[in-house]
């Protein structure tokens, strides 16, 4: 996702500090009073001459609050933030390392200096024998500002360290909000990047508590950001997904993103909104080759559906998805562990079941009529957004998009090909049509075809 | 191909120098520096005297090492490690034989070299790895001719037999070994769960800062260098150049992510160790590289903190017996004090209770190094001291104070013990009323709302 302009840069300041706090085992009204004592301990740390900030892998280390002392001689307060990207690169490995172009990220990692203490006291053991709750957790701290790159390095850490002071009085709200007696939730940031602000917004939510039970807390975020109440926006997987860190799970994002538009006169884009991953034959060590293409469609159409916020649970698996079917009664039971086919009918039913999400389904009764469904289709992609399961023809495919025209009917669609049999090379992927642009002619002249088209469910 | 020990001239003078009566062996230690290519000896020390019970004196007349004298040296060897500065180390023993002796006197060494390195290896907060050497040296000289044989033995392996190595005197110049400071703010908060022992939990609070110290990145002077790179890129052995030294800055590392819930215990106590600590330590002149900078100040600072939490710790321990309940409150913990020994420019150093004055210093290091130093040359100042209970109640009674250091003398388990009995009961309430005051500060403090 593209923040800013050009010139931007985030840089994200991150790691672990230590909450350590004493609690009285019979007094409980103190408890409050202890979280907030151990909480305002840690602003004053951060604001020690003993904090540093260390940009990954490199030699720099800043002191900001020890009058910006630095451990290079080129880099001072007055450093611009553009340069500090030369500076990453420049690890003695001189392994360089292929920037985003689009909004950098720097990443800092604050650390705590021991040695030099401003006023040094004798060493001494300091011991009390009073029964106590002993609550100890690591405050995952993630702070993000977002800077121009000709702006000085000393006011954007000067931003940071504001941003990890109010970022530990948010943990302490959540904290004192969520806690019950001694059970602790560790608060947890997430940044969120939204489409009435320039800036991402940092969310701090307790980790012990689900989706579920933060609706209402979200539905505030979405009066104060001014945010619509129909679609979410504050769901844990709706987080920015930074463009340097890469998906643990292995499957490509938005293949489309690297196909470039089909140049037909008058014709428009209208596409899938948000993120999706690419299923297709062969993945998770599940030979479907031949029989899996409609699951696999369905899996791309719950991807999205779980990285858009609305489903917390992992894609189904193959036979999770027949399971599903056996439960509404639609398949007898030893239908789960074949090898059977399934329809738009199937995926709807289990969309419906799993996910809780409604599909409209489209009839075609021949494959040249497609193109006549052009104005549905680029309705459907610029009010909902979600992908579109499409069978016939023996075969299964997903719609990403259109590129239509309304005044010549001239189309192009975004097709998803789940019939992909190899890894997850995205050249190949491209450069071979497994995600790509096709024609009318694509489509079995003959055949009648069916489309599930996913509706988003009207939930933050 | 052996290994090659340096000694240095004041060694040599100090070994020729020691006289045996009869058919009796003098055992001793040798301390200074292993380095890839060669050790360096720097001092020499005996076994102090031990006043046994039984007939004889000092060290058994029969010429082996009995139980009791090996327990005996082992305890001054690691009375003798916790006095050396980062760097250096007990590299060996050595034994002083009569000829009609020197047969038992190779497995006697052997016996001596590993029970003195496993001896002064418990309670150490770090192990031993690949990059560390593991020779130790054993120098046998016989009595009557004076002739010198070295050996070294592996003691990371219990089967390993004694090699043959090299020994040569030289003139060592301390001004040319570079050195490393660094001042440390301690700050570890350990908590004890409901049932557990006081000691365990201390070695795992202990522990777990020490993880933390060997995870750390160091800066020297102000930068980061690579483990690799020469700390004096390019010198040449030039004695005319000043002492080179070096700065370090130990920064912590953030702690790891734990997970989405919070760790709640019951804990019956809370240990809080707070306070700034000197650390030194010194290289070898021979290209040292920058990890061995950094290696020597790590165990420096983990040798000075678990050195002095577990001289508190029996200190502690014994006053229980004779006071009744756990000690609370504030301890101070002993101050680490500085001193050159004659024709030497290396420091070692020593730790001084607040109850012990500098003359207490000067007596233990006359008995564990066997060296003469002025009370002017015990440099106090490189850490902060805590206020001083008042002299005035010791020389009060000057003969308690003589029966404390001669106890002292005595036994090197009760070496502090001694200096604390009389701490209870002549100063006891002075202290008490200080720690009542700090308490009931703290206490205020506590339920202020902030």
């Amino acid at each position: 996702m593209v923040l800013v302009d050009d010139g931007a840069m985030i840089l994200r300041l991150g790691g672990g500090l230590e909450f350590l706090c004493q609690l009285d085992v019979s007094d409980a009204s103190q408890r409050q009073l202890e979280v907030s004592r151990s909480f305002a301990d840690l602003r004053s740390r951060v604001k020690a001459e003993s904090l540093v900030f260390s940009l990954t892998d490199s030699a720099l280390f800043i002191w900001p609050n020890k009058s910006f002392q630095a451990s290079l001689d080129d880099v001072d307060e007055s450093t611009a933030c553009g340069e500090l990207l030369q500076s990453e690169d420049d690890d003695g490995g001189g392994k360089k390392k292929k920037k985003d172009k689009k909004s950098p990220v720097v990443n800092l990692r604050f650390m705590m200096e021991i040695t030099e203490p401003t006023e040094p006291s004798a060493p001494c053991l300091y011991r009390e024998n009073k029964k106590h709750h002993c609550i100890r957790m690591v405050l995952p701290m993630d702070c993000v500002v977002t800077v121009r790159s000709d702006e000085t390095f000393g006011s954007s850490c000067k931003r940071l360290l504001r941003a990890l002071s109010t970022q530990l009085s948010e943990m302490e709200a959540v904290t004192l909000r969520h806690m019950k007696d001694t059970d602790v939730p560790v608060p947890r940031p997430f940044h969120f990047s939204l489409p009435t602000s320039t800036e991402l917004v940092t969310i701090v939510y307790p980790a012990s508590v689900d989706d579920k039970g933060l609706e209402s807390f979200r539905k505030e975020l979405h009066n104060r950001f001014e945010l619509p109440d129909d679609r979410p926006y504050f769901r844990r997987s709706n987080a920015f997904h930074f463009p340097d860190e890469p998906y643990k799970d292995g499957y490509l994002r938005n293949p489309h993103n690297h196909l470039n538009h089909p140049n037909i006169e008058g014709a428009k884009p209208y596409l899938v909104q948000g993120v999706y991953s690419y299923h297709h034959y062969m993945q998770d060590r599940m030979d479907d080759n031949g029989w899996g293409c409609a699951y696999r469609s369905l899996q791309t159409i719950c991807s999205w559906f779980r990285q858009q916020g609305y489903m917390e649970r992992t894609v189904p698996t193959h036979k999770e998805i027949q399971q599903a079917l056996v439960d509404v009664g639609d398949k007898p039971a030893a239908f789960v562990g074949s090898r059977q086919w399934i329809g738009s009918i199937e995926v709807q039913a289990v969309l419906s079941h799993l996910l809780g999400v409604t599909s409209k389904i489209l009839f075609v009764s021949q494959g040249s009529e497609l193109p006549s469904q052009g104005r549905e289709l680029a309705n459907h992609f610029l009010t909902e957004g979600t992908p579109v399961m499409i069978g016939g023809g023996v075969l299964a495919h997903t719609i990403l998009g259109v590129a239509w025209s309304e005044t010549s009917g001239q189309i192009r669609f975004l097709i998803l090909d789940p019939h992909y049999t190899g890894g997850e090379d995205l050249q190949t992927i491209t450069d071979k049509g497994w995600c790509g642009w096709k024609g009318p002619e694509f489509w079995d002249q003959n055949a009648y075809y069916n489309l599930c088209l996913p509706q988003r469910p009207k939930a933050i | 191909m052996g290994r090659t020990y340096v000694a240095d001239d004041t060694v040599q003078k100090y070994l020729s120098s020691l006289h045996t009566a009869g058919g009796v062996c003098i055992t001793g230690l040798l301390i200074g520096q292993l380095s890839l290519q060669r050790d360096y000896v720097l001092l020499s020390t005996k076994t102090p005297h031990r006043d046994s019970d039984g007939p004889g004196e000092g060290h058994s007349s029969s010429g082996l090492l009995d139980d009791a004298d090996l327990e005996w040296a082992t305890e001054h060897a690691k009375q003798v490690s916790q006095m050396l500065p980062g760097g250096m180390s007990v590299l060996g023993v050595f034994l002083i034989v009569p000829p009609e002796l020197s047969k038992e006197a190779p497995s006697t060494l052997r016996r001596l070299v590993f029970a003195i390195e496993k001896h002064i290896s418990k309670g150490r907060l770090w192990d031993l790895t690949e990059e560390d050497i593991t020779e130790r040296v054993t120098l046998q000289i016989c009595s009557k001719t004076k002739k010198a044989l070295c050996r070294s033995f592996d003691i990371k392996d219990p089967k390993s037999s004694a090699k043959p190595a090299d020994w040569k005197y030289q003139p060592v110049s301390s001004s040319s070994w570079p050195l490393v400071t660094c001042t440390v703010a301690l700050d570890l908060q350990i908590s004890l769960p409901l049932k557990s022992l006081d000691d365990i939990c201390i070695k795992e609070g202990l522990r777990s800062w020490a993880n933390r110290i060997k995870a750390a990145v160091c800066l020297i002077n102000g930068k980061l260098v690579a483990d690799e790179s020469e700390l004096v890129p390019g010198q040449k052995k030039n004695p005319k150049m000043g002492k080179q030294k070096f700065q370090v800055q130990v920064l912590l590392q953030t702690l790891e992510d734990m997970g989405s819930s919070a760790v709640t215990q019951c804990c019956r106590s809370f240990i809080s160790i707070r306070g700034a600590v000197h650390c030194r330590a010194y290289l070898q002149p021979n290209k040292p590289r920058a990890k061995h900078a950094v290696e020597a100040i790590r165990k420096d600072l983990m040798n000075t903190v678990s050195c002095r939490v577990n001289m508190l710790m029996e200190d502690l321990l014994m006053n229980e017996f004779n006071d009744q309940g756990v000690m609370t409150g504030v301890q101070p913990l002993p101050h680490r004090v500085f001193v050159a020994l004659p024709a030497s420019d290396f420091r070692l150093c020593d730790y001084v209770f607040p109850d012990e004055s500098i003359a207490d210093v000067a007596e233990r290091l006359h008995e564990m190094l066997d060296s003469r130093v002025t009370e002017e040359s015990i440099d106090s100042s490189l850490e902060p001291t805590h206020a001083k209970t008042p002299m005035s109640s010791r020389t009060a009674d000057p003969i308690q104070h003589s029966r404390a250091s001669k106890q002292h003398i005595e036994a090197p388990k009760d070496i502090k013990k001694s200096n604390m009995q009389q701490y209870y009961t002549g100063d006891f309430y002075i202290p008490l009323l200080i720690y009542i005051y700090i308490y009931i500060y703290i206490y205020i403090n506590r339920t202020v709302v902030i």
